[in-house]
């Protein structure tokens, strides 16, 4: 084969260029797996004491979070007066993808919100928390909420080391409209999935929008996991969104979940424009009286409050009775950045231990949010779609039926979650297709 | 030869005239001055643009998450990304968007020019020229977010389809598989046909006034003064639309990141979009890179043969 000059040159310099610029790898602070402890250097001591030295510690979170990081900090310095807490916010969005640069920087924040807690924490970027643990006595919250918080040596979620607590948590299941209820005939939300479908089937007939899914922003998901979470267990989503080794969510019953949702789209229980409506248009439509149900979380709980007084809050249906499972997790899973200074870490560890208060629990409760750790149900407005938020909330903790959300499995997979969920509504995909491709895009994330 | 060739052989000549006579020392002071004049600018672009571009072709070589330690492999990233059917439907898209972000605004722009130079009332020209390029100063993403309300199923398009009989035509544009590119393309149009228009009335106002009154006294039309002196005066604002427009198109961002995010499934799914995500969203830096690099030697390889065809011969 003849090459001319030029080419041959061209070829030699491209490869030049590849071997010249694979040589200088692009430089990565976090670099150790594993975690790098508590007590590195000259870390003082774990004490929970924190004496009356003047302490000043920077919060990171995000920024839809300001009101209740404020009213928390605010409460923390009124009980530790020598200790300073400024923040620091990003969008929420910006947050999530700011977090591990953000961690593995030089001048890192004393108390940040992990998003990935997993692959954070095996790549170092967290101070692992035991020690405090074991003297404020964590160890003893209820096992659903301590899985949320540790993490192995593998970077495997739910066993191993705790490096989080959280602030409070979110907690789901769906908004009914008492009034459509009461004009179509229903005494009380569903609290089974063949109850659900059967008023469904209802509201169709009588030409109401059954389920209000705004999912342009993959909302449908939401419905999605109410399904899989029966169909599949607490157990097994927990363990594939906790990355445990060989956690699969492609499985035969994972396909009937999404199966008996292919057959609510088809039947039409959905508003027929769910793609093309996103997560607040779908919110302002159900909140003006479209839709029968709205499958979200307490984080809509004021919006819906403010424009509707006829609603209510319900726990996800069960699929056999006695179950009682609905997604939740941490508000902000607050952790101390392994780079952070080291005489501050007691302080901190102080802010995490405060937020288990019941002064701290009745903040997020007011903010309409559930609380951390156990005790004492805080008080809310009697009457109040709070009230109905809160029971049902803790109705799920006493039944430790706490699911993890599919979408925080890794950071990227909502990008395939939500075009398979939008295949499938749009008709698109069958409903075998849906969970083998989410698993494929899953195990290529996590390069197994 | 033109009056303007005429003019630039002459100044040519003028000035090596100038650079033969004078002295030595001064034009290598003159060279000096000239170079620190061009140093701020040479630090920035260096700083803001060649240093990014080296970096990402670096990172292209990668597997890299963004603050972990990188591992080499090799040309791994450009062979995903020139097999991955997803990443090459993606491009595919960015070139159906020229249709509405390059054809349509460069097509309609020249007639609305045309149209425009023929209005004899000043103010009406004036308006009409204010409106049309009234979307210009408006931002992409704040663009697409009105688009979004109008689009939506119960926004302005669909009333005013409902309004002319046409009910049956209704959906929410932007969440269907076929028309949510289309719908997207039409913003686009939206935003580049006043760019269009008004940078090809400067190029009209341009040509010679006396050309139109010869081409009048000859009897030509409209559409014959159009073909025969607009068309052709026009060429090189012509070259500049298209270029504008078409890189627009193959490295849109804004417009589709606001309205849909590259959905519903990837049916709108551009480059632009999709390096975003695969680089702040799920940490694949690497990939990113490779498919950002592809996207640039993609535009460069199809704009540099369209500067040759409309520079002036």
């Amino acid at each position: 084969m003849r090459t001319s000059r030029i080419t041959r040159l061209g070829l030699g310099g491209v490869l030049a260029g590849v071997l010249a610029l694979t040589a200088c790898a692009p430089t990565g602070s976090g670099g150790g797996t594993g975690s790098s402890g508590a007590g590195d250097g000259d870390a003082p001591e774990v004490s929970t004491e924190l004496g009356d030295e003047p302490v000043e510690l920077v919060l990171y979170d995000g920024a839809g979070l300001k009101t209740i990081d404020d009213a928390l900090i605010a409460a923390f310095q009124d009980e530790f007066p020598n200790v300073t807490i400024t923040t620091r916010f990003d969008p929420d969005n910006v947050q999530a993808q700011n977090a591990p640069r953000v961690l593995s920087s030089e001048d890192p924040p004393d108390l940040a919100r992990i998003n990935s807690l997993g692959s954070t924490a095996h790549n170092g970027l967290l101070t692992n928390l035991d020690p405090w643990a074991e003297a404020y006595g964590w160890t003893d919250l209820p096992s659903g909420q301590l899985a949320m918080y540790t993490v192995d040596e593998d970077g495997v979620r739910g066993t191993g080391s705790q490096f989080s607590l959280a602030s409070g948590f979110v907690t789901t299941g769906l908004y009914v409209n008492t009034d459509l209820m009461a004009q179509l005939g229903i005494d009380a939300p569903p609290t089974t999935v063949a109850e659900w479908e059967e008023q469904l089937a209802t509201a169709k007939a009588a030409g109401v929008t059954g389920i209000m899914a705004g999912n342009a922003t993959g909302g449908g998901l939401t419905t999605l996991q109410f399904l899989l979470n029966g169909h599949v267990g607490a157990d097994a989503i927990n363990q594939w969104v906790y990355n445990a080794p060989d956690a699969t969510i492609a499985t035969p019953e994972g396909d009937e979940a999404v199966a008996t949702l292919d057959e609510w789209i088809r039947a039409g229980y959905f508003n027929d424009d769910a793609n093309g409506t996103d997560a607040a248009g779908a919110l302002a439509r159900f909140a003006s009286g479209d839709g029968l149900f709205f499958a979200s979380g307490n984080w809509d709980a004021s919006g819906i409050a403010g424009q509707m007084d006829d609603v209510t809050f319900a726990a996800p249906p069960a699929l056999t009775e006695g179950q009682f499972l609905a997604m939740s997790d941490p508000v902000s899973n607050f952790g101390i950045p392994a780079k952070a200074k080291a005489e501050n870490k007691n302080a901190a560890a102080a802010f995490l231990n405060f937020l288990l208060s019941d002064e701290a629990r009745q903040i997020l409760v007011d903010n309409g949010f559930a609380p951390s750790g156990e005790g004492a149900a805080p008080t809310t407005e009697p009457g109040s779609l709070n009230e109905a938020v809160q029971a049902s909330f803790v109705a799920l903790v006493e039944a430790d039926g706490q699911v993890q959300f599919i979408q925080n499995a890794t950071p990227g997979i909502t990008q395939t979650q939500n075009q398979e969920i939008q295949n499938l509504f749009g008709g698109k995909s069958s409903p075998t297709d849906v969970l083998p491709a989410i698993q494929k895009a899953y195990e290529e994330e996590l390069g197994r | 030869m033109t009056t303007t060739e005429l003019n630039a052989a002459a100044s040519g000549r003028a000035l090596t005239a100038r650079g033969r006579g004078g002295r030595r020392s001064a034009s290598e002071r003159g060279r000096l001055s000239g170079w620190l004049f061009l140093l701020p600018a040479l630090v920035f672009y260096g700083l803001f643009v060649l240093w990014p571009l080296f970096a990402t072709v670096q990172y292209s070589f990668f597997d890299w998450d963004g603050y972990t330690t990188a591992t080499p492999v090799g040309l791994g990233n450009y062979v995903r990304v020139l097999t991955d059917p997803q990443l090459i439907s993606s491009v595919g898209h960015s070139f159906f968007l020229m249709i509405f972000f390059t054809i349509i605004p460069v097509v309609l722009g020249l007639v609305i020019a045309a149209l425009i130079q023929e209005i004899r009332l000043k103010g009406l020209a004036t308006t009409a020229r204010t409106l049309l390029f009234l979307p210009q100063i408006i931002p992409g993403a704040a663009a697409a977010i009105a688009w979004v309300w109008m689009l939506s199923s119960t926004g302005a398009v669909n009333q005013l389809l409902s309004g002319i009989g046409l009910g049956g035509l209704t959906r929410a544009w932007l969440g269907d598989f076929t028309w949510a590119l289309p719908a997207v393309g039409l913003i686009g149009l939206w935003l580049n046909l006043g760019f269009c228009t008004i940078l090809l009335m400067a190029g009209i106002g341009k040509i010679d006034l006396a050309i139109y009154e010869a081409a009048k006294l000859d009897g030509a039309g409209f559409f014959q003064t159009f073909r025969s002196v607009t068309l052709p005066g026009l060429r090189q604002e012509i070259g500049v639309c298209v270029t504008m427009t078409m890189i627009a198109a193959l490295a849109s961002f804004d417009v589709v990141y606001m309205s849909t995010r590259g959905g519903p499934g990837t049916s709108t799914m551009v480059p632009g979009v999709q390096i975003f995500q695969l680089a702040f969203t799920e940490s694949r830096v690497g990939l990113a890179s490779a498919l950002a690099i592809v996207l640039t030697v993609l535009i460069v390889v199809v704009i540099v043969p369209l500067q040759r065809l409309f520079q002036e011969k």
